[in-house]
C-alpha cells in the first residue's frame, strides 16, 4: 500500500467549511475489520463520492457518518456533531437514502411522505410546505394517491430522495442511489444531485458507475476497508498516470505475441484489456512512441486520456 | 413522540387494513372461526351409533333399546341382518353394541341375573367413557320404570351447575377460542411485520431517523396492540351476539385483562422478530412459542389434570392466565381477588417479555 | 414444450433442501413439533378428569355422612378440601379454590339409618364444561357405591350391562391421542411450509428467476414438494416410533396401509399448501390462510379431540371435505382396530379423492399462473 498515491490532501485552509471530518475511523465486526483507519473531510456544497467494489467498506463508512453505526475507534464529526449521543444528533441533521428499497411499496406516495415526516417529527403544515418545495425541485408530478408499487424505478428513487430530504438536511448521504435504474433516469437523478448542491447542500454518494464518479467533485477510492486514493477525478488520473496513455486496437489479428513484447517495453506503467482493445500507459512520451512503433502495421494506435476506470483498475484492481 | 407515534400507527394500520384480503383475514376470520368452533365443537358426546342384538320377541329389551334412542345421546347404527356385533364395531359401523341375555331380558332379570353385554369401541377413550356413563344411566332409569317400585337409594344428589347451568359448550369454548385467536394474531403479526421491514429494507428508513430506541419500539408495537384489542373486542361481541356468551363481570376488567395480555403477546412477537432473519423464520419462531402456550393454556384440557412439571410450566404461560381470566370475568362475574392476582401475574410476564424484547431490539438496531 | 425432467426437478429439490438445512427455525419446528406434541399428549394429557377439589359442608356429622365422604375420596376422582367458612362455597368456586361443593344437612345420617332417602346438594363449577360434564358423570357411580356401602347388599339392580371396552381395555387416553398426532403434524407442517416457501419466492422475485430458466412449472412443483414431504414423513415416523416404543400403543393393522394413508394425506396437504401460496403470493396472507384451512381443522374438526359424530349435521357434512378427518379415521382404524382396506374403504376412497382433487386444482392454478 506504500506506493498508493493520495493527492488532493494539500488544501489546508477553509477549515470552517468542512461539514464532515473523519480521522482514523475504524470499525470491526468480530475479527473482521470492515473500515480501517480512514481519514478525510468534506467541504460544504461538495459532491463527494465513494468508489469501490462491493465489500470495500463504502456502505459501512456511510452508515457511520449517518449515525447508524458506532465506530470502534476514530473520530467522526458531521456538521460539528459527533457520535457521543448514540448518533441521534447526527441523524437529525443528515438525510440518508440507503441502497435497499426504503419506501413502502404498499403505501401511496402521500402516505410514505407522511410517515417520513412523522419519523422526523415535522408538524403537518411544515411537512406539506417542504413537500411542495421538493416536488418543485425534483419535478415530481405523480398524484399523492399513487401506490409506490406502481411507479417506475427512477421515479421511486426520486421519491425516496424527497423522503430523505423532507426535514431539510444540510448533508445528504446517498448509498448507490441509482442501482437498478435506467440510464436516462440515472442522468436525471444526477441532474437533481447537482441542483441540490447548487443551493449549498452537501451530497455524499457511493457508486460503482464510473460515469457517475466522474461527476463528483472529489472521489475517495476504497479497497478492503481503506481509502487508497482521494482527489478530484482529474487529480486521480494525473497521479495514477503521470505519463501518456494509448489505446491499442489489434483489429482482429492475434494479440498474444505483440502483447507479450509490449509487456517488456521500457517505461510501461500499466497494460490492461478493455473489451477487444488494450490500454497502455507509459512514464514518458518518447518511451511510448518507441514501444508502439514496434507493433505490427495492422495494429491501430490512438493516444487517449485515461478514464476513471483506468485509474480504478490500476489502483484498486491490481493484486492485493 | 406524539407526532411520530401517530405516524407509525397510521402507517401500520393502512398497511394492514388496506388490502381487502387482509381485512377479511384479520377481522372476518376470527368471527368465522369462533362461529364454526362454537357451533361445531361440543364437549358433550352425541349421536353415538348403537346396535342392539336380541331375540325378536324380547319385548322388555326392545323397550330398553327405545329408551336408548329416545335419550338423545344414541342413534341406531345401520346394519345388515347377519352382522356380528364385533365386526360391526371393527368396520366402524357402530360405536357400541348392546347384547341381550340369550334367554330374554325379562326371564333373565327375574332369575336374578339380568346381565347384558355392552361392547364399546374404545379407540377414542374419552368417548368410550362417556358411552359407558350414558348407558348406565339409561339402564338404571329403565330398571326403575320396569319394576315400578323405585329402588331404595340412600343418597339422592341434587346437582346444580353454576355459571353455565345448561352446560352449553359454547359458553365454555368461546372464552378459550377468543384467547387463542388474539394470541395467534398478535404474536404472528407483530413478529412478521418487523421481520418484513428488515427483509425488504425499509427498516433503514426508520433507523436513520433521529428517534430513540424506545420510540422505534413503541412505534412498531403500539399499532399491533391496538389491532389486537380491536380483535379481542370483536370476538367478545361476536360471542355475545351469536352464542349469547355473557360478560357477567365489569367491562373494565375485561378491557384491562385484554390490554395486559396483548402487551405481553406483542412483546413476545417483537422478541421473536429480533431473533429471526426473515418473515418465514419469524412465523415459525412464533409457532415455537404458540404451540406449547396453546396446549398448556387449559383451553382444551383442565390444567389441574396435568402432571406437576407441566403445571409448573403452565404457570409461565400468559395464555393460561388470560383464558382463566376470561372465563372468570365472562362466566363467573370476575371475583376481584382472583382478578388481581391473575392480572398481576400476566403484567409481570408482560413486563419481563417487554424488557427482554427491548434489550434484544436495541441490540439488533445497532 | 419439453417434457418433465427429473434432473431439473432434482436441482430445485436440492436448493430447497439447502434452504431447510440452513434455516434453524424450519428445522426446529419440523423436528421440535413432533417431539413437543408427543411429549404433551403422551405424558401430560389425561382425559380422565381426576383430583377434583371438593369442598364438603358437613352440617350433619353423623356416621353416614363420614362414610359418604370416604366414598368420594376413595373413588379417586375427588380430593376433599377444607371448606372455608369465610369465603363460603360460592366464594370458593368463584375463586377456583374448589371445583365442586357438597352440602350435607343435619339429619342426613338419621334419614339413611331409618331407611329413607336423604338429599345431598351438589354444586358444580360449570365454567369448565369438560370438567363439569365428567364430574356430573361420576355421580351415578358414587350413588351406586353409596347404595352398597350405606344400606348393605340386596339393593342390586334387576338388570344391568357389563361393559367391555374394545381395542383399548384400560381406556388409556394416549392410545388414541398419540397415533392421531400424525394428522396434526402433517396438517400443520406440510401446509404451512409449502405455503410459505412458494409465497416467499414470489415475494422476493426469485420465482421470476426460476421461471426464466427452462425449468417447467411441474418440475418446480415436484422439486419444492418432495423435500417437504420427506421432512413431514420423518415427523410421522417419529410419532410412530415413540407411540410404539415409548407408550406401548398397539399397532394392529398393516404398515403398508398406514404408509399409504400417510402418503395420500401428505399429498393432499402439500397440494393445499401450494394452492394457498399460488393464491396468496404474500407470506403473511399465505400464513393466515394456512392456519385457517390447515392447522385449525386438523386439530379441531378432524375428530382428534372432539368427535365428529357429536357435531351438528351441517358440520358433520362439512368435515367430509376435510382430509384430516378421513386420515384420522383411517389411522385409528389401522392402529387400534387392525382394520383392513375393505373395512376402511370409505376413508381411503375419500382421502384418495381429496388428494387427487387438491393436486389437480393446485396444478391447474399453478400452470395457468405461470405458463404464458
Amino acid at each position: 500500500m506504500n506506493d498508493t498515491v493520495v493527492p488532493g490532501r494539500g488544501d489546508k485552509g477553509l477549515l470552517r467549511n468542512r461539514v464532515v471530518e473523519v480521522e482514523n475511523l475504524t470499525i470491526r465486526f468480530g475479527d473482521f475489520t470492515a473500515v480501517d483507519g480512514v481519514s478525510f473531510s468534506v467541504r460544504k456544497g461538495e459532491i463527494f463520492g465513494f468508489l469501490g467494489a462491493n465489500g470495500a467498506g463504502k456502505t459501512t463508512t456511510i452508515r457511520m457518518l449517518c449515525g447508524l453505526l458506532a465506530p470502534t475507534s476514530g473520530v467522526v464529526r458531521v456538521g460539528g456533531l459527533d457520535f457521543d449521543d448514540g448518533g441521534n444528533g447526527i441523524k437529525s441533521i443528515v438525510g440518508y437514502m440507503s441502497q435497499k428499497f426504503t419506501l413502502y411499496d404498499d403505501l401511496t406516495v402521500g402516505e410514505n411522505l407522511d410517515f417520513a415526516a412523522g419519523l422526523r417529527k415535522l408538524p403537518a403544515a411544515a411537512a406539506e410546505k417542504r413537500r411542495a418545495e421538493l416536488f418543485g425541485m425534483t419535478g415530481f408530478d405523480r398524484p399523492l394517491t399513487a401506490k409506490v408499487s406502481d411507479l417506475p424505478g427512477g421515479i421511486k428513487q426520486e421519491l425516496a430522495l424527497a423522503a430523505a430530504m423532507l426535514h431539510d438536511p444540510e448533508i445528504v448521504f446517498l448509498d448507490e442511489p441509482t442501482s437498478g435504474v435506467s440510464p436516462a433516469a440515472r442522468a436525471r437523478f444526477w441532474g437533481l444531485i447537482r441542483r441540490i448542491t447548487a443551493v449549498g447542500k452537501t451530497v455524499i454518494v457511493t457508486t460503482h458507475y464510473m460515469d457517475e464518479a466522474e461527476q463528483c467533485g472529489r472521489i475517495a477510492l476504497m479497497r478492503a476497508g481503506r481509502i487508497i486514493a482521494l482527489g478530484s477525478p482529474d487529480e486521480l488520473k494525473d497521479s495514477a498516470f503521470p505519463g501518456p496513455m494509448a489505446e491499442v486496437d489489434f483489429q482482429g489479428s492475434d494479440p498474444a505475441a505483440p502483447i507479450e513484447r509490449l509487456r517488456k517495453a521500457p517505461g510501461l506503467l500499466a497494460l490492461s484489456p478493455h473489451g477487444m482493445r488494450w490500454h497502455a500507459a507509459f512514464s514518458e512520451g518518447a518511451l511510448m512512441d518507441a514501444a508502439l512503433s514496434a507493433l505490427p502495421v495492422s495494429v491501430r494506435v490512438r493516444k487517449i486520456k485515461p478514464s476513471l476506470e483506468d485509474v480504478f483498475i490500476r489502483l484498486a484492481g491490481g493484486a492485493q | 413522540m406524539g407526532i411520530t407515534l401517530r405516524a407509525f400507527i397510521r402507517k401500520e394500520l393502512v398497511q394492514t387494513l388496506r388490502d381487502t384480503r387482509r381485512r377479511v383475514l384479520l377481522f372476518g376470520a376470527p368471527v368465522i372461526q369462533l362461529t364454526i368452533f362454537g357451533l361445531a365443537l361440543s364437549t358433550e358426546i352425541k349421536n353415538i351409533r348403537l346396535a342392539v342384538f336380541s331375540r325378536p320377541d324380547d319385548a322388555m329389551f326392545l323397550r330398553l333399546a327405545e329408551r336408548f334412542y329416545a335419550s338423545g345421546w344414541f342413534v341406531p347404527a345401520v346394519r345388515g341382518p347377519g352382522d356380528d356385533p364385533m365386526e360391526l364395531i371393527a368396520s366402524g359401523g357402530a360405536d357400541a353394541a348392546l347384547i341381550a341375555p340369550a334367554e330374554g331380558l325379562r326371564r333373565s332379570a327375574e332369575r336374578g341375573s339380568g346381565k347384558m353385554q355392552l361392547l364399546v369401541d374404545a379407540s377414542n377413550a374419552s368417548k368410550a367413557r362417556a358411552v359407558e356413563a350414558y348407558s348406565k344411566s339409561v339402564i338404571s332409569e329403565a330398571a326403575l320404570r320396569e319394576y315400578g317400585t323405585p329402588l331404595r337409594t340412600p343418597v339422592r344428589f341434587d346437582v346444580r351447575v353454576l355459571y353455565n347451568p345448561a352446560m352449553r359448550s359454547s359458553l365454555y369454548l368461546v372464552p378459550g377460542v377468543m384467547g387463542m385467536l388474539v394470541c395467534l394474531i398478535t404474536i404472528i403479526l407483530t413478529a412478521m411485520s418487523l421481520a418484513r421491514e428488515r427483509e425488504v429494507g425499509t427498516f433503514e428508513t426508520i433507523v436513520s431517523a433521529p428517534l430513540s430506541d424506545l420510540e422505534v419500539l413503541l412505534g412498531k408495537t403500539v399499532p399491533y396492540v391496538i389491532l389486537g384489542l380491536l380483535d379481542a373486542a370483536l370476538v367478545v361481541g361476536a360471542g355475545y351476539m351469536i352464542f349469547g356468551v355473557p360478560v357477567r363481570g365489569p367491562l373494565w376488567q375485561l378491557a384491562l385483562a385484554s390490554m395486559v395480555f396483548v402487551v405481553a403477546t406483542v412483546a413476545i412477537g417483537t422478541f421473536v422478530s429480533t431473533v429471526s432473519r426473515n418473515q418465514q423464520q419469524a412465523m415459525l419462531g412464533g409457532f415455537i412459542f404458540l404451540f406449547p402456550a396453546m396446549l398448556m393454556s387449559g383451553i382444551m384440557y383442565p390444567v389441574e389434570n396435568m402432571p406437576g412439571a407441566m403445571i409448573a410450566a403452565a404457570y409461565l404461560d400468559p395464555l393460561m392466565y388470560f383464558v382463566r381470566l376470561l372465563r372468570n370475568i365472562m362466566l363467573k362475574g370476575g371475583a376481584p381477588g382472583v382478578f388481581w392476582t391473575d392480572v398481576g401475574a400476566m403484567a409481570l410476564m408482560a413486563l419481563a417479555s417487554a424488557g427482554l424484547a427491548y434489550r434484544r431490539f436495541r441490540r439488533t438496531l445497532n | 414444450m419439453t417434457s418433465f425432467s427429473p434432473h431439473r426437478a432434482f436441482a430445485v429439490a436440492r436448493k430447497e433442501v439447502m434452504h431447510i438445512l440452513r434455516d434453524p427455525f424450519t428445522l426446529a419446528l419440523a423436528l421440535g413439533l413432533p417431539v413437543m406434541l408427543v411429549t404433551f399428549f403422551g405424558y401430560a394429557i389425561d382425559f380422565e378428569v381426576k383430583d377434583i377439589r371438593l369442598a364438603v359442608y358437613d352440617r350433619d356429622g353423623g356416621p353416614a355422612a363420614r362414610r359418604l365422604k370416604e366414598i368420594f375420596s376413595a373413588s379417586g376422582y375427588f380430593r376433599p378440601v377444607e371448606p372455608e367458612a369465610a369465603a363460603g362455597p360460592i366464594g370458593m368456586l368463584d375463586s377456583g379454590r374448589a371445583s365442586a361443593a357438597l352440602f350435607l344437612e343435619p339429619g342426613f345420617s338419621r334419614t339413611i339409618k331409618g331407611g329413607g332417602e336423604a338429599p345431598a346438594q351438589f354444586v358444580l363449577d360449570g365454567s369448565d364444561n369438560s370438567k363439569a360434564a365428567a364430574v356430573a358423570g361420576y355421580l351415578p357411580g358414587i350413588a351406586g357405591a353409596a347404595r352398597l356401602r350405606l344400606s348393605g347388599p340386596g339393593g342390586g339392580e334387576p338388570f344391568y350391562a357389563e361393559t367391555r371396552f374394545l381395542y383399548n381395555h384400560e381406556l388409556n387416553s394416549r392410545w388414541f391421542t398419540v397415533p392421531g398426532l400424525s394428522a396434526i403434524i402433517i396438517g400443520l407442517l406440510a401446509i404451512l411450509l409449502t405455503a410459505l416457501t412458494v409465497a416467499r419466492e414470489w415475494e422476493n422475485g426469485s420465482m421470476e428467476l426460476l421461471l426464466s430458466t427452462p425449468v417447467r412449472p411441474l418440475e418446480i412443483m415436484a422439486g419444492k414438494l418432495v423435500p417437504y414431504g420427506v421432512l413431514v414423513l420423518a415427523g410421522v415416523v417419529f410419532v410412530y416410533l415413540s407411540s410404539r416404543l415409548v407408550f406401548g400403543v398397539p399397532f394392529e393393522g398393516g404398515h403398508l396401509l398406514y404408509l399409504a394413508a400417510c402418503v395420500l394425506f401428505i399429498t393432499a396437504a402439500l397440494s393445499q399448501g401450494l394452492l394457498i401460496s399460488v393464491l396468496a403470493r404474500q407470506q403473511q396472507v399465505a400464513m393466515q390462510f394456512a392456519l385457517i384451512t390447515g392447522l385449525l381443522p386438523s386439530m379441531l374438526l378432524s375428530g382428534f379431540i372432539f368427535p365428529v359424530e357429536s357435531m351438528p349435521r351441517f358440520f358433520r357434512a362439512l368435515t367430509m371435505l376435510l382430509a384430516p378427518r378421513w386420515f384420522m379415521a383411517a389411522v385409528r382404524g389401522i392402529t387400534l382396530k387392525g382394520a383392513d382396506l375393505s373395512e376402511l374403504s370409505e376413508p381411503f376412497l375419500a382421502l384418495g379423492l381429496l388428494a387427487a382433487g387438491m393436486l389437480a386444482l393446485a396444478l391447474k392454478k399453478f400452470k395457468t399462473d405461470l405458463e404464458p
